[in-house]
Order: structure tokens, then C-alpha cells, then sequence
């Protein structure tokens, strides 16, 4: 059974991105060290940080940084049939709070660099389009310039604090659609409490997925995806436990006050079926009755997809985080097929579909 | 049977090595006060190496609300992934949930020298 993991963390340091900005941004990171804005108040605290504590390498660069390493440790281990790359949120362009045209820059180099040391380099590795959303035409112009290599296969969104359902972004969905491009929304510095953080880091990542809600939610009632029929949106390591809840109570809410939104046709659980996906870690200690009726309660065995996260701390095993014994015809749609469906440019293996011809990185 | 899975002076208190017994994947620890232990070296959570984790102290448990007591310092193994916190003085049991600890294996050390010896897993 191929196995697609639908979240892994590579990692750039700001000096390897240096050939890939022009000035004067380039100088701005040489000479004036600008690091990207960070607000979290504490450290993730376990064993390294950020990482699994195995996974840091034995030079002391960071985890996620070495292809090779990530082979031997994750893909070759695991025997992954294909891994979609999603950042290390630094830099996440689209999380500046400013200077849209660093970010746009950012988001450039990233792409090439991605391509170059990554994408172009294993044949498993699938990736994400970074872009500086604030500027939806610095953004489109990004999607037009890399969206069509044949491994790219979703737009990174992340889940801070701007709701992306809004009209103002919705020029970055229909080029999404153009370019056969999904949505990967995942969380950086989301704003749980009230807008600010909670005091301890725990609360901080229980309550994760509250902002994956808020994203789901605003993306439906806004209509993104009776206005992009093409489109799909996966959310990415916020588990799946919420949405049986979610689903309900956005029924509930649509059959009460759809006059609010007229442009929301369908009920919200059938576009959640049709429309988004979830990756599944982290994932709770779920015995597999629990789990089956989580399934269950969602209506679909399809909108579930395994992710490893690696190589950050709270990592899930593809061999230990679910519970045993689940049957085969369901293991194979979480750890492969969903992705598969989800992603049309993973069932075509990463080759192009004829009409580009273009050359990247 | 038995096996002889490390020396003495490999190991300084505070410190862990990773070892192999009847086939399995065994983690030696050497406890603040000198003493060694030997466990599995598989996180029963999801099956990390437990010797790339780390040998630390934690806070213990307290009534006083923002009150931090750091004890136990080269006695707490934490796993390398989820962090999860285990007493080798305690029988590796689970600072989180009690009920749960690490298969513990028997050890005796055999004295070499002055400053070394075999450190023997039997069962
Ligand atoms: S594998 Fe050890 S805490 Fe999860």
C-alpha cells in the first residue's frame, strides 16, 4: 500500500534563500537581519523545541533542513509513496503583518528554492505555492509563475488572523482553480484567545483546532466554493475530531439564518463532504470504536487524509497513531487514496498535463 | 539468560545509552544517585527511541498555582517526541498517568574495578 503523507515540514534558514532575492531585499536580511515577526510567548516545550529531538541533525542544523536525512529517517523508513512539502512557517509570507513587498519577495524565493533543492531532487516530493496573500495581484502573479509545475500541487494559506473567505482574496482562489491548484491551510500564530494568547502553551495547542473552525466556517459562509466549483481546501494539522460538530451546527445555523448569506446554496455538511479535507495529526489516543464513529458522524470515509508532521515534535507514527486493526479497504483511503482524490495532480504522478512546457526554479 | 550491555564508566549520572537484549532495543539510564536502570527503549505511546530523548528533572506536582519546583534532576526520562515524562526511580512510571510505565528490566552490576564494572541485563 502506497502511503501519501499530507504534511511535512522542510525548512529554509534565510541565508539559503539569499540567491533567490534580488536587492535591495537580499541586503535587508544581510545587512539589517531582518527576521520574521514572531509572537508566541513561550517555547514549544518538549524534548528540542519545535522538533522531534531525533531529528535534529548530527551537525546541529535544524531538523527538516537536510533532504537527505529526511529520506533515511521519514521517507525511505516509512516507505512513503509520495510527502507534499508545507513550509516551516519561517518565512510565512503571508502572516506578515507589513512590508507586502518583502513578503512577495519571500514568497518567490521560497518557491525557487523549494523547486531546486526539493521538488526537483525527489520524485515523492509534492509542494505547496507560498505567496504573500495580503497583495492578492503580487499573490496571482506568484501562482501564474510557479502554479503550473507539475508538483505543485496546493496554495499555502495560513490560519492566523485574517479570515481568507473574504472577496478581497478571492482573485488567489480562481487562479487556484486555473492552475489545478488546492488550498493547504495551516495554522501559525492563530489568535484563540480573544485575539491575543492564552497564558501556557497547552491551552495554546488544545485549542487549535478552534482556529481551523474559524477558517471552515468563514470559507463556507462566504460562498468560496459555490463561486469556485474546482476547488478544495484540506486543512492541515487540525485534526478531524471537530468536524462532526462543525458540521452539525453549521446545518443547524444555514437551515435558521441562510437570509443572511442567499449566496450559499447548499447545505454546509455536503460541501464539507464534497469541498475540504483533513489531515490527521495530531491526533487524540482514539480507540478504533471512537474513531469509526467519528467517521461515521462526518457521512465520509473520504475527507480524511494521514499526515506525519514531521519532524516536529508532536509527530504521529504511520504505524502507531491509529488505533490496530482497522480494515484495509479504510487504511488505504486515509493513508493514500483520499490524497489522491484530493490532489488532481497526484493522480497524474506529477507529470505535466501537456500544456506546460515551462522550466522552474 | 544474560548479557553484559554496557560498562559502568560509559555512562556518568544524568546520562542514557541506547543497547540491544534478547533482541530487543534497550535503553540503559544512569540515575542522579549513580544508580543504573534498563528499559525499553520504546515509547509505549506511538514507539520513539526513548535514548534520543532526554534525561532532565520536571516540576513536581503542586497546589500553589504558578508555582514551579524542579526536582528530580538526571531521573526524568522524556521522550523525544510528545515529551512525555518518565520516573526511572519510580519503576519508569508516567508522571501523567500513573497507571502507565516502561517494561523495566532486571540489572546487577558486576564490579571490574575500582572504576569499572559489567553492567548485566538477565532475565
Ligand atoms: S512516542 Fe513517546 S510520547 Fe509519544
Amino acid at each position: 500500500m502506497g502511503f501519501i503523507d499530507t504534511d511535512i515540514h522542510e525548512r529554509v534558514s534565510y541565508e539559503q534563500l539569499l540567491p533567490y532575492l534580488e536587492q535591495p531585499w537580499r541586503r535587508y536580511i544581510t545587512d539589517c537581519h531582518w527576521m520574521q515577526e514572531k509572537h508566541m510567548p513561550y517555547t514549544q516545550p518538549a524534548v528540542a523545541g519545535v522538533d522531534r529531538a531525533d531529528a535534529q541533525l548530527p551537525d546541529g542544523r535544524p531538523a527538516g533542513s537536510d533532504l537527505g536525512f529526511m529520506q533515511e529517517q521519514l521517507l525511505d523508513s516509512n516507505g512513503h509513496e509520495y510527502g507534499i512539502l508545507t513550509g516551516a512557517l519561517d518565512p510565512s509570507p503571508s502572516s506578515m503583518h507589513g512590508w507586502y513587498e518583502m513578503a512577495t519577495a519571500l514568497a518567490s524565493a521560497y518557491n525557487d528554492w523549494q523547486i531546486e533543492h526539493w521538488l526537483e531532487k525527489d520524485s515523492r516530493l509534492y509542494g505547496s505555492v507560498h505567496i504573500a496573500a495580503q497583495d492578492p495581484a503580487a499573490a496571482v502573479q506568484e501562482i501564474e509563475r510557479v502554479g503550473d509545475h507539475p508538483k505543485m500541487v496546493q496554495i499555502l494559506l495560513p490560519i492566523d488572523d485574517i479570515l481568507w473567505g473574504d472577496p478581497f482574496y478571492h482573485p488567489i482562489f480562481e487562479a487556484a482553480e486555473k492552475h489545478q491548484l488546492m488550498i493547504g491551510m495551516h495554522h501559525n500564530e492563530p489568535p484563540i484567545y480573544y485575539g491575543k494568547w492564552p497564558r501556557y502553551f497547552i491551552e495554546w495547542h488544545t485549542l487549535i483546532p478552534t482556529a481551523h473552525m474559524n477558517q471552515v466556517t468563514n470559507m463556507i459562509f462566504s460562498g468560496v466554493f459555490e463561486k469556485f466549483p474546482g476547488l478544495k481546501l484540506m486543512m492541515i494539522e487540525g485534526g478531524f475530531t471537530y468536524v462532526p460538530f462543525l458540521m452539525r451546527k453549521m446545518d443547524q445555523q444555514y437551515t435558521d439564518l441562510r437570509h443572511e448569506v442567499p449566496w450559499v446554496k447548499r447545505m454546509p455538511s455536503d460541501t464539507i463532504r464534497d469541498h475540504l479535507c483533513f489531515t490527521t495529526q495530531p491526533l487524540e489516543e482514539l480507540k478504533k470504536w471512537e474513531l469509526l464513529q467519528i467517521i461515521e458522524q462526518m457521512g465520509s470515509d473520504q475527507i480524511i487524509s494521514f499526515s506525519t508532521d514531521y519532524p516536529h515534535w508532536d509527530y504521529d507514527s504511520p504505524e502507531r497513531a491509529l488505533p490496530p486493526r482497522l480494515d484495509e479497504a479504510l487504511k488505504r483511503k486515509l493513508f493514500s487514496e483520499n490524497a489522491r482524490q484530493f490532489y488532481p495532480k497526484l493522480r497524474r504522478g506529477g507529470k505535466t498535463d501537456g500544456k506546460s512546457s515551462r522550466s522552474y526554479g | 539468560m544474560e548479557k553484559v550491555v554496557a560498562h559502568t564508566d560509559d555512562l556518568a549520572p544524568g546520562e542514557m545509552m541506547e543497547a540491544e537484549f534478547d533482541g530487543r532495543p534497550v535503553v540503559i539510564c544512569r540515575a542522579s544517585d549513580g544508580d543504573f536502570h534498563a528499559f525499553t527503549n520504546l515509547c509505549p505511546h506511538q514507539g520513539a527511541p526513548l535514548s534520543k530523548g532526554q534525561l532532565c528533572g520536571a516540576p513536581e506536582p503542586t497546589d500553589e498555582i504558578g508555582t514551579y519546583n524542579y526536582k528530580n534532576e538526571g531521573n526524568i526520562l522524556r521522550c523525544p517526541w510528545h515529551g512525555r515524562e518518565f520516573n526511572i526511580k519510580d519503576s519508569g512510571r508516567m508522571l501523567a498517568n500513573e497507571r502507565q510505565k516502561l517494561r523495566e528490566y532486571k540489572l546487577s552490576v558486576e564490579e571490574l574495578s575500582v572504576a569499572d564494572g559489567n553492567i548485566i541485563l538477565y532475565k
